[in-house]
């Protein structure tokens, strides 16, 4: 557009750091500009055209990011209001937003993603995460981790831990969230049942459920089958000192599998699981089909921040605890994570978006736990000091009472492991549907495994 | 002569107006249907997975197919999934629109009425409000079952029972014939009444007079019906992909072919591979076409060219 610029645009670009004077007399002309823009609008898109193409000299240059996540219209309405914060304190960054619902979002994520283009940053999730990660489509953030531009200090080591993917920062959670398994307290009560208890063991687990079960008399059952669910196994493998993934590959046995879907053959025989087909409408994990909101089962395996969401959708009261098993299983996990593209045009911006977003006490007042409780442990007791929906402050109750039970953290899942749980659910339903034997599921579940993590 | 050159020259500049007139479609074609296909083509020879950048794309030949044909159990469910939808639901609406259209082909007060709503499923096409609404219908709860239950039948789980999710699926396909009834009832309208006069006349019954002379008469309207509902049949995918969750499930029995696409391309990010799998698919279809298109003139009865 105008040719004298991309020259010397450039060059500063190139020795970024290293021209204090240069990039000062910038700031200033690109003060001046910024200020008849009111009155010149020329003026304005001069300065436009100039930002984006020097963004690292300057901080105060103009620079647009892309911002994109899924979620629903109440997450879309916080995050759009800690980005307006961000952006009234750094006038030069113009952030664009997109969100959808997340069914659709990874297809729509990998799409303009294809040849590098993904948003500048984008949020994932650990199933998704790897597969990006692995392709080289993220930024390494190490370098930023490393100078404090994103401070992690405050950060339990775990969480940041769960970001990193062979030795780099891949990316930063945006809060902390445990698998938790959500009860129907108020049909316990009717029942005169006790409600499950952190600690307990699946088999005594089980054996409540068929209880409840038995004395609902009728189609409603104690628990659902979690046999399909990767999160219910791993974390049942872990319980018993045991892994998932060793690296790219699967850490647990053949005879571990039989072992996970004989205990949920033996469950269902004991009445303690509801029939194959019942169990596949909740399968998916969404909200609106579990098993406690349809009133089908008196336990649903889910995450601790889903619950404030499961209670809007039942007028029964709802309550959470760990899920079965050793909770030195559990481990502080990320229930999303901010990622940033490696192709971004302002990698500083970006991780002071990052930064901003996990550890200002502002921003998070206003994100609240919607992402799961806050990174940053200050402003964790901040947000919760301000909480006032019940459920919300149950969640945060929860992961008070589960954190000092933690075992360390593992790697996230590798490449090929978003194919990998599905493979485990069909399979696992084969079991269920009493189609398959354990052994036999168990075997194709390896095979598949084997070319899936190839 | 010197007229006829003068005509020849001007023909020709017709017809280069004919193409600068025709060139948006022209280079609509190219840009968003011929370029992507023979990417798509070049893509089903190599590993590319959408994410990594173009250096890392390699050619691996013939790997992609020979994969598919000899190490994916679910392609081959998949195959078998959407040959037994095809040749069930396809059939089926077919003739549910040709009897529904013979029913309102007679001049009845508020038959207009009656086409309209028999059209209107169509109008709602294979949307996602479409599918969900029929998982509250199918489900265990469902107003199905709810129907079932005033007649003192305990109905099944419709659509998570693997013996019954894919007939759902083709309940739901077939209730939407609108659109081949539409087109019947037009090609009805077409048979002269003179050849019913003359059965009649003759002393022929109504039966003989529907194999004799609607059927041959409507033969080519049948023979396009059938052609564009087996194309569109088996490239169907919202509903059973809504339906299941994406899934495919219960245990593969509504994973129909376009969702092993889906799921090779954007859950494996096997683009490569996915790309094989369509084209392996156009090649089917093709194929079927080719079937049609040459048994056709066997039982396509073309009365125009006798005139």
């Amino acid at each position: 557009m105008h040719p004298a610029t991309p020259a010397s645009a450039d060059e500063p670009a190139q020795h970024h750091g290293s021209l204090p004077a240069d990039g000062l007399n910038r700031r200033h002309l690109l003060r001046l500009l910024a200020g008849t823009a009111i009155a010149v609008p020329a003026a304005g898109l001069l300065a436009a055209c100039g930002g984006e193409e020097e963004p690292k000299t300057d901080p105060n240059a103009p620079v647009t990011v892309s911002f994109f996540w899924w979620g629903g219209e109440a997450r879309a309405k916080l995050t759009e209001e800690a980005l307006k914060l961000y952006t009234s304190k750094h006038p030069n960054v113009t952030i664009t937003p997109t969100w959808q619902a997340f069914t659709g979002y990874y297809d729509k994520l990998a799409t303009i993603s294809a040849g590098g283009n993904a948003p500048d940053i984008f949020q994932i999730d650990d199933n998704g995460l790897a597969e990006y990660a692995g392709r080289n489509v993220t930024l390494d953030l190490s370098k930023y981790t490393g100078n404090k531009k994103i401070d992690v200090s405050k950060h339990p080591e775990s969480l940041t831990k769960y970001g990193q993917l062979g030795g780099k920062q891949v990316a930063i959670a945006t809060g902390e969230n445990t698998p938790a398994i959500i009860y129907d307290k108020t049909k316990l009560g009717e029942l005169g049942i006790e409600v499950p208890q952190v600690g307990w063991t699946y088999e005594q687990t089980i054996t409540w459920a068929a209880g409840v079960t038995t004395k609902a008399g009728g189609k409603y059952w104690g628990l659902m089958d979690p046999s399909s669910d990767y999160k219910a196994l791993w974390l049942w493998l872990r319980a018993q000192g045991k892994e998932f993934y060793d690296g790219p590959k699967i850490a647990f046995s053949e005879a571990d599998l039989v072992a996970w879907f004989q205990l949920w053959v033996d469950a269902r025989a004991k009445g303690a699981t509801p029939p194959a087909d019942v169990c596949h409408e909740a399968v998916t994990g969404s909200v609106a089909t579990q098993l406690v909101v349809t009133k089908k089962a008196a336990v649903s395996f889910m995450w601790s921040n889903q619950l404030s969401e499961m209670q809007k959708a039942t007028k029964n009261d709802l309550g959470m605890t760990a899920y079965p098993g050793d909770p030195k299983g559990q481990w502080a996990r990320a229930s999303t994570y901010w990622a940033a593209s490696r192709t971004t045009k302002a990698p500083d911006v970006v991780a002071d978006i990052i930064n901003f977003l996990v550890n200002d006490v502002e921003a998070g007042k206003i994100l609240g736990v919607d992402r799961g409780l806050p990174n940053n442990l200050d402003v964790r007791k901040a947000v919760s000091d301000g909480l006032t929906d019940q459920k919300m402050k149950d969640t945060v109750a929860f992961e008070n009472e589960i954190t000092p039970k933690f075992g360390p953290a593992p790697a996230p899942p590798p490449k090929g492991h978003s194919g990998l749980r599905n493979s485990l659910r069909d399979i696992a339903e084969t079991v269920s549907y009493g189609k398959a034997t354990p052994e036999a599921a168990a075997k194709q579940f390896f095979s598949e495994a084997a070319s899936a993590l190839a | 002569m010197r007229g006829r050159r003068k005509n020849y020259a001007s023909r020709r500049s017709e017809g280069l107006a004919g193409y600068v007139f025709l060139s948006p479609w022209l280079i609509g074609l190219m840009t968003i249907t011929a370029f992507p296909m023979l990417l798509s083509l070049y893509l089903s020879f190599t590993n590319y997975d959408v994410l990594s950048s173009w250096e890392f794309v390699e050619w691996v030949g013939f790997d992609n197919y020979k994969k598919i044909f000899t190490a994916d159990p679910t392609f081959w469910q998949s195959v078998r999934v959407t040959l037994t939808f095809g040749l069930i639901a396809i059939p089926l609406k077919l003739a549910a629109s040709l009897g529904v259209a013979l029913l309102l082909n007679r001049e009845r007060r508020g038959v207009g009425l009656f086409r309209g709503m028999f059209y209107l499923p169509s109008l709602l096409g294979g949307s996602v409000a479409l599918a969900l609404v029929w998982v509250a219908m199918f489900n265990g709860e469902g107003a199905f079952n709810a129907g079932l239950s005033l007649f003192g039948i305990e109905g099944n789980n419709w659509i998570n029972d693997p013996d019954w999710a894919l007939a759902t699926l083709m309940v739901l396909t077939i209730w939407q014939f609108g659109a081949p009834m539409v087109i019947f009832l037009a090609g009805l309208k077409q048979v002269p009444t003179e050849l019913y006069e003359a059965a009649q006349v003759d002393g022929a019954s109504k039966r003989r007079q529907f194999f004799h002379i609607t059927l041959p008469m409507l033969s080519p309207v049948i023979f396009f019906n059938l052609l564009l509902e087996t194309i569109n049949g088996f490239q169907g995918f919202t509903s059973a992909f809504v339906i299941s969750n994406g899934t495919g499930g219960p245990l593969g029995s509504t994973k129909l072919y376009t969702l092993h696409i889906y799921d090779k391309a954007f859950t494996d990010f096997q683009m490569g591979y996915a790309s094989a799998l369509a084209w392996i698919f156009l090649a089917a279809i093709g194929l079927i076409t080719i079937v049609f298109f040459s048994t056709g003139k066997f039982w396509v009865h073309y009365s125009d060219g006798e005139n």
